[in-house]
């Protein structure tokens, strides 16, 4: 009796260690035991070259000492599937991962994080989904998880109950509620080739005046194919007002913005979510004004309008939505002739166009 | 998602055989191990789910040839041979024998015309050999021309169209700008 | 063990399904809907070139399973071959709620008169069973317009002088004219013809609540991802569930009809979500499977008094299988076409449906849905080399070059174009699976000959450098526009289904999905079905004298 015990007990110790053990193996290897499964080749491969690659597998994707029965589970399960041969053909991560590796994240990029924080971009699922002004006037809908939740693995149906214009409505899973809905990795490929970046300040590291940089990781997740596409190949819209081709900064990281702040398919400035410059801003990259992780733009006015400046006018306090949302001037699309309604005066026009 | 077919940044991968020896020293936990390592195909030359390393440059070159690389990149920088690897372990395991037959058939039609493997002949030699597979071979060479298609102008998620090369090359924005009328609260 | 019995049992949630629960439903009887898939959302598809249920190249997406479904195909010389939902030849139509119209094009066309009387309007043809349908345009008409209005169609037909008349305009405008339709529209009026704007179950402008289409690369064969298209799952299935009175049960496989001694149906047998077989009590059993399942669930339901299966005392179930005959034609252009607009397909002309000399019928014609880049691999013209630089530089170089106009050639039916029951093989669930015989009517090939070469001409007006016909070959047509395995007609010896969809001689049996079209028009079918599970459905509650849930 005493021996089945001891025999039983020992299985089920040898049972539960299995997969932490197999684990502790495969982080022994600093990332390359993980390759032997050849799916992971990629992952590896990327990660081993990009500006992460002194940071272990393991820090991001848990470990053998990993207090998660879900974590040991789940690796459990993928090491059946491979035996299967059921081989995946794209390695991402969970939902549920997004606030850890968020955490991550912050753990060296404390300032961009605090910046993303307070920032609209860290709205949770509660704020985007349970709107009750947009929820009557709009449809739920799938393509709303392309820019919120584009992590979630799910249709709009599975996230928010009921998918009506009526409610009242409620996360499915409320434990989503401050899950954001455009973390860290919405943005930034983490597995990314490229060199780190130089710390600014260190000789000769300094970008020229007419150089726009882009974080080697800036890359943007498409939730439909579940790939990463990199900054540099993502499509730059060509621009219209009306018939006229707007003039449109080179720089490349609004690439990015434009994925999400996206305008109709005729390309109008101001339609859908776009919210390109024109009038006395056109040409103005967003990053120009757009703080990149806060998104907020209180201090740059004063990098182009000085309190000093020749035209002696405070930007800041002239009737726009830089002052109140109410403004009938979006700072955006603001043009002379919007005050100057009876002709913009000569010395203006030479100064300000 | 996609890998460099035959290519290991890290020269110091161990081969599965001493990956099993070490299993005494880390116990039972590496039991699982074990048996995962031991069931990927090819890991010492190269990480083929299907092919075998030979194979596979063989494949990779027919596709050269199918759709070759000019001032745009072809097959072989897209990974196609990639593709119909992993494809041939999922959707496509009911055309495996059809492509051990059809490689042997390369490489036997590559021998009788210029005594050599097929990977060894230069481009033009290549072609002929082809031509001479597309005629007594059909089933196999439009499957791999169906295949090599798929591919390179399918999606990379796929494991072929690397880098998205053919959208590229046609132009084609991706992923494409566009919104939608916008909810104004 | 039996279930709760309800009123009515459908059986397939796609389009006729949807609408037939919607209106039963609100009617007050108590529905179950049973559906084979799954619900899908725009989660489950990606936007991927090669898994999608339009190219197929790594499977159905939106089912059935490769696996589980299989079918017999017996071709032209009497092979058979057992094919898989993503081969050519199965026929397939998406299996999931919604059917077809989760991930069509979305076209929406109402038949003209003479679709209805194809026989009177061309008598007889030879080989053919052409006859007319025992309803007529006037009896559908109120119930298209239902159907555009509830559903949600756009568009704008009224430069078509050809069209049958219509009381109410479409609820919504067309989407602005891509470059294709800048281009094709003044070539139709140069040759005399009268282009228009393809009506569309798309939303246009917001309507129901949904949104405006995003005018999105990807559109037939994927999953609308702004719902701005429009089926069954996002209008009337949905309304039928907010009832409370219909019940969907997703994942279930009917095996058969259940029949009392005396033949009258007492309900459904089907395999549900876990494979455990369920008996549906029901005092109503409708039928909305598409023409291959529908007409397998009929033959499979065998009964001493239907030896050969429910409502085939005449051996009709199963014949007549017709789909459409895609006839068109490429055009290569000297400058850019493409303009990442979709849906793609946008202007039509409805001069060639009729009065085509020496035909019986015709096509509208239509420039084409966006290709993906995989998709114009099969637009290849046949003199362009199949592999090597020549097949690559074409692919670069006419890629944004070309414009496709294409047309669904009304068939002339074949009593031996059929499904017939499989003697060997089963399904997952061991139910014999379909088995397809026969072919095209030379007639039909004809037609599509004169189609393709109007469509030729239409793309050599507008400027096409080269062009190059594609016209259907001799093999058996279904596809997902399948249609008349079920007839309806008055005479039992030569129909399988009454005026009002309902089986001769069982009084408790429908019928109501595109296998009950005599013919299957000259347009894209949807709207049709939906208008027919209208009316239907209409004259079903009329006649309905069992208890309510609540009146």
């Amino acid at each position: 009796m005493k021996k089945i015990v001891l025999t039983a007990g020992l299985l089920i110790a040898a049972c539960l260690l299995m997969t932490p053990g197999a684990t502790l193996y495969f982080e022994l290897g600093d990332g390359t035991r993980c390759t032997t499964c050849h799916e992971m080749q990629p992952l590896y491969d990327t990660w081993h070259s990009s500006s992460h690659r002194n940071i272990a597998c393991g820090k991001c994707h848990g470990d053998a000492f990993t207090v998660d029965v879900a974590f040991h589970m789940n690796n459990a399960h993928r090491a059946y599937s491979h035996l299967r041969g059921d081989l995946p053909e794209q390695i991402g991560f969970a939902n549920k991962y997004v606030l850890e590796i968020d955490q991550q994240c912050r753990s060296c990029h404390r300032e961009e994080y605090a910046k993303w924080e307070s920032g609209p971009h860290s709205a949770g699922f509660a704020r985007i989904f349970l709107d009750k002004k947009h929820n009557t006037a709009n449809m739920l809908m799938d393509d709303c998880l392309r820019c919120h939740g584009m992590y979630y693995e799910g249709g709009i149906a599975d996230l928010v109950q009921p998918v009506s214009r009526t409610g009242p409505w409620r996360l499915a899973q409320p434990e989503l509620a401050n899950m954001p809905s455009m973390p860290c990795a919405t943005c930034h490929q983490v597995h990314r080739q490229g060199e780190p970046m130089q710390k600014s300040g260190v000789e000769g590291s300094r970008p020229g005046p007419t150089q726009e940089v882009a974080r080697p990781s800036l890359a943007l997740f498409d939730r439909r194919t579940q790939l990463y596409v990199p900054v540099a190949d993502l499509p730059m819209p060509a621009m219209k007002e009306g018939e006229r081709a707007v003039k449109m900064s080179k720089d490349q990281r609004q690439a990015l913005c434009y994925q999400c702040h996206a305008p109709i398919a005729a390309m109008q400035v101001g339609s859908g979510d776009d919210r390109t410059g024109l009038g006395v801003h056109e040409g103005i990259s967003c990053l120009a004004c757009h703080d990149q992780h806060g998104e907020k733009t209180r201090a740059s006015c004063a990098t182009c309008h000085p309190k000093m400046s020749n035209c002696g006018l405070d930007v800041e306090k002239m009737d726009t939505t830089f002052v109140s949302a109410d403004s009938k001037h979006n700072v955006h699309w603001v043009k002379c002739a919007d005050c100057h309604t009876k002709g913009v005066p000569k010395k203006r026009q030479e100064t300000n166009q | 998602m996609w890998r460099r077919p035959g290519m290991r940044t890290d020269s110091s991968h161990s081969p599965p055989a001493a990956q099993v020896g070490r299993r005494v020293f880390l116990g039972v936990g590496l039991a699982a191990v074990g048996a995962t390592v031991s069931c990927t195909r090819g890991t010492a030359g190269g990480t083929w789910r299907f092919f075998t390393p030979a194979q596979a440059q063989t494949v990779d070159a027919i596709c050269a040839q199918l759709i070759p690389a000019d001032q745009d990149p072809g097959a072989k920088e897209a990974g196609v041979v990639n593709f119909i690897d992993l494809q041939l372990s999922k959707r496509f395991k009911k055309y495996r024998a059809v492509y051990q037959q059809g490689i042997d058939a390369v490489d036997a039609a590559s021998r009788s015309k210029f005594g050599t493997r097929f990977v060894e002949l230069t481009g033009e030699r290549q072609v002929e050999v082809l031509n001479v597979v597309e005629e007594n071979s059909p089933v196999f060479f439009d499957l791999i021309v169906t295949h090599a298609r798929q591919g390179f102008y399918g999606d990379p998620r796929h494991g072929g169209n690397r880098n998205m090369v053919s959208w590229k090359m046609l132009g084609l924005p991706f992923p494409p700008v566009r919104g939608r009328e916008h909810y104004k609260g | 063990m039996a279930l709760k019995r309800v009123n009515a049992v459908i059986v397939g949630a796609g389009a006729g399904g949807g609408v037939v629960a919607k209106e039963l439903a609100t009617a007050g009887l108590s529905v179950v809907l049973l559906e084979r898939g799954r619900w899908y959302s725009a989660a489950d598809c990606r936007k991927d070139d090669l898994y999608n249920q339009r190219t197929q190249a790594l499977g159905a997406r939106f089912g059935p399973d490769e696996e589980r479904d299989p079918r017999v195909l017996v071709d032209e010389r009497g092979r058979e071959a057992l094919v898989s939902p993503s081969d050519g030849g199965y026929s397939n139509n998406a299996a999931c709620v919604g059917g077809g119209t989760f991930c069509y094009g979305a076209m929406a066309w109402r038949f003209m008169e003479k679709d209805f009387r194809m026989r009177s309007t061309y008598g007889a043809v030879e080989g053919s069973t052409l006859d007319d349908w025992p309803i007529g345009y006037q009896d559908l008409e109120a119930y298209y317009e239902k159907a555009e209005w509830e559903m949600g169609v756009s568009g704008d037909d009224s430069n078509n002088p050809y069209k049958a008349p219509r009381r109410r305009p479409l609820p919504m405008p067309p989407l602005p004219p891509s470059k294709e339709h800048q281009v094709l529209q003044p070539a139709a009026k140069r040759l005399g013809l009268h282009p228009f704007d393809i009506p569309m179950l798309r939303n246009t402008v917001p309507y129901n609540g949904r949104r405006a289409c995003m005018r999105c690369r990807w559109c037939v064969g994927f999953a609308c991802e702004v719902s701005a298209r429009t089926g069954t799952h996002n209008t009337v299935i949905p309304t039928a569930l907010a009832t409370g009175n219909c019940e969907l049960r997703t994942g279930c496989m009917t095996k058969e009809i259940s029949l009392d001694s005396s033949a009258r149906a007492t309900g459904v047998a089907y395999f549900d979500a876990h494979d455990r077989l369920q008996e549906q009590p029901a005092d109503l059993v409708i039928v909305c499977g598409g023409a291959i399942e529908s007409a397998r669930l009929l033959l499979n339901t065998k009964h001493k008094l239907f030896p050969t299966g429910l409502g085939n005392r005449s051996d009709w179930v199963g014949r007549n299988l017709q789909g459409h005959s895609y006839s068109g034609a490429n055009g290569l252009f000297d400058f850019d076409m493409y303009d990442d607009l979709g849906p793609g397909a946008s202007i039509a002309i409805s001069d060639y449906n009729h009065g085509n000399p020496g035909l019986a019928g015709g096509a509208m014609l239509a420039n084409e849905f966006i290709r993906l880049p995989y998709q114009f691999m099969a637009q290849v013209p046949a003199w362009v080399a199949r592999w090597g630089e020549e097949h690559k530089e074409f692919v670069r170089s006419a890629y944004k070059r070309t414009i496709v106009v294409t047309g669904p050639v009304q068939e002339m039916p074949l009593f031996d174009a059929r499904v017939q029951l499989d003697p060997k093989v089963t399904d997952y669930w061991g139910i014999p699976v379909a088995r397809l015989s026969g072919g095209r009517h030379p007639h039909t090939i004809e037609i599509a000959r004169f189609i393709a070469g109007k469509a030729e001409a239409w793309l050599k007006e507008a400027g096409a450098v080269q062009t190059w016909k594609r016209i259907p070959g001799k093999s058996l047509s279904g596809g997902q526009h399948q249609a008349g395995t079920c007839r309806m007609g008055n005479d039992p010896k030569t129909s399988v289904v009454d005026k009002d969809c309902r089986i001769h001689d069982v009084d408790n049996v429908y019928v109501i999905d595109a296998s009950v079209h005599a013919t299957n028009g000259g347009f894209n079918p949807v709207l049709t079905i939906l208008a027919n599970a209208y009316r239907s459905s209409e004259a079903l509650v009329k006649t309905w004298k069992g208890s309510k849930v609540r009146s």
